[in-house]
């Protein structure tokens, strides 16, 4: 070990206080903290900081003087420094995007990089958590109350609006992660995914279904029975339905905006009977109004 | 790891209305736990930074405060460049 007094670049005969303004204009070169990356701050510091503990304290000055102790101070004790800290996870809460703040107003990949490194300052908000819940899409119509349990354990009440669509964002205000000091909780954004149901289709604040009927039906007409999202409803097919022909069932679609209903639009399809029947094929081949109609007529 | 302000309090050797005036300046930032505030080791290194820099640098509390702000926006920078600089590791040949 050098010299205590070379080593703070003073002299032998130097008085108690010019030492420590000596030792002091050092530390503020050489503290680690204030050098967070340079790596031979941390050993010079140290070497400056053993020799003041010898000759900045009077009586230990004394006995170096005298020759009762060598330069070898007591090893001082385990120091973690704060820079060791200041980039980690740990240190988070106190770094500061401030200095480069102008840089992230940009839209370049290099501003998105800052910017995906940002944490703020003190006073933190909680950081907004993100949850999928998947309903039904019957639920989407008509609105519903469901319960999200959440990876922890806990569970959150989640309201779900009439007439939500698929990807809709809920913000529940204060339901997501703790934040530092006076920031207050973050949020809970919850994705809606409405899952597709194999009978109603939506466009709009209107549904359609594609709803099967028979060859009586279609000839002679008559009342059937309609799934609608807030259940069954009987509507009337007039005489000669065909496929393709859509009825309207009016306030049976999706709430709207302002009050009001859209509609759920019925497109009929005839299906015959799995099987061939005799009957009905003897029927047909004596039928001299089905031998003359050609549907395909308007198209040669 | 995430200790209690008692623990903390030992483990730093500060005293109650010290820690409170500088959680009220922002120089120190516990997190929330569901027992209260929380504090990690990097508090105490902070601590430890706040000492030298009174103690050993000479700074009075204004200056602590503008070198705090200094420090952090440093920091700041300083993750921001090893992002970039990990980024363009990936990117270049």
């Amino acid at each position: 070990m050098k010299n205590p007094y070379e080593v703070l670049g003073v002299s032998p005969t130097a008085s108690t206080s010019d030492i420590q303004s000596a030792y002091r204009k050092l530390a503020k070169k050489l503290h680690p903290d204030l050098n967070p990356g340079d790596k031979s701050a941390e050993d010079k510091f140290k070497e400056v900081a053993a020799a003041y503990d010898l000759v900045g304290d009077t009586d230990k000055r004394k006995r170096f003087d005298a020759g009762e102790i060598d330069e070898t101070g007591a090893e001082r004790p385990q120091h973690h420094y704060y820079r060791d800290f200041a980039q980690s996870d740990g240190g988070h809460p106190y770094m500061d995007t401030s200095g480069f703040a102008d840089f992230m107003d940009s839209d370049d990949a290099f501003a998105e990089l800052l910017r995906r490194g940002q944490r703020s300052r003190a006073n933190r908000r909680g950081e907004d958590l993100h949850y999928t819940l998947p309903i039904s899409f019957v639920e989407s119509i008509t609105g519903a109350n469901k319960r999200l349990t959440l990876p922890g354990g806990g569970t959150l009440d989640v309201t779900i609006p009439a007439g939500l669509v698929d990807g809709k964002i809920l913000r529940l205000k204060g339901k997501g992660a703790p934040g530092a000091g006076k920031g207050g909780p973050g949020d809970a954004l919850i994705k809606v995914e409405v899952l597709p149901d194999p009978r109603f289709q939506r466009d709009g604040d209107n549904i359609s279904i594609e709803l099967p009927i028979s060859l009586n039906e279609a000839v002679l007409g008559g009342k059937i029975r309609v799934p609608t999202p807030t259940g069954d409803v009987s509507m009337s097919i007039p005489k000669g339905s065909n496929t393709g022909t859509t009825l309207r069932l009016r306030g049976k679609g999706a709430p709207q905006r302002g009050g009001g209903h859209g509609d759920e639009f019925v497109k009929l399809k005839i299906v015959l009977p799995k099987h061939p029947d005799p009957e009905l094929e003897t029927f047909v081949s004596n039928w001299t109004g089905g031998r003359d109609f050609n549907p395909r007529e308007d198209r040669s | 790891m995430i200790i209690t302000k008692k623990e903390f309090l030992t483990q730093s050797g500060l005293k109650v209305k010290t820690l409170e005036l500088w959680i009220e300046q922002e120089w120190v930032i516990p997190r929330d736990t569901p027992s209260g505030p929380g504090f990690s080791d990097a508090d105490i290194a902070r601590v430890h930074l706040i000492r030298d820099l009174t103690e050993k640098v000479g700074a009075n509390d204004a200056g602590v405060d503008v070198i705090l702000h200094l420090l952090d926006q440093l920091h700041g920078m300083r993750r921001a460049f090893e992002q970039l600089q990990t980024h363009l590791k990936d990117k270049l040949p």
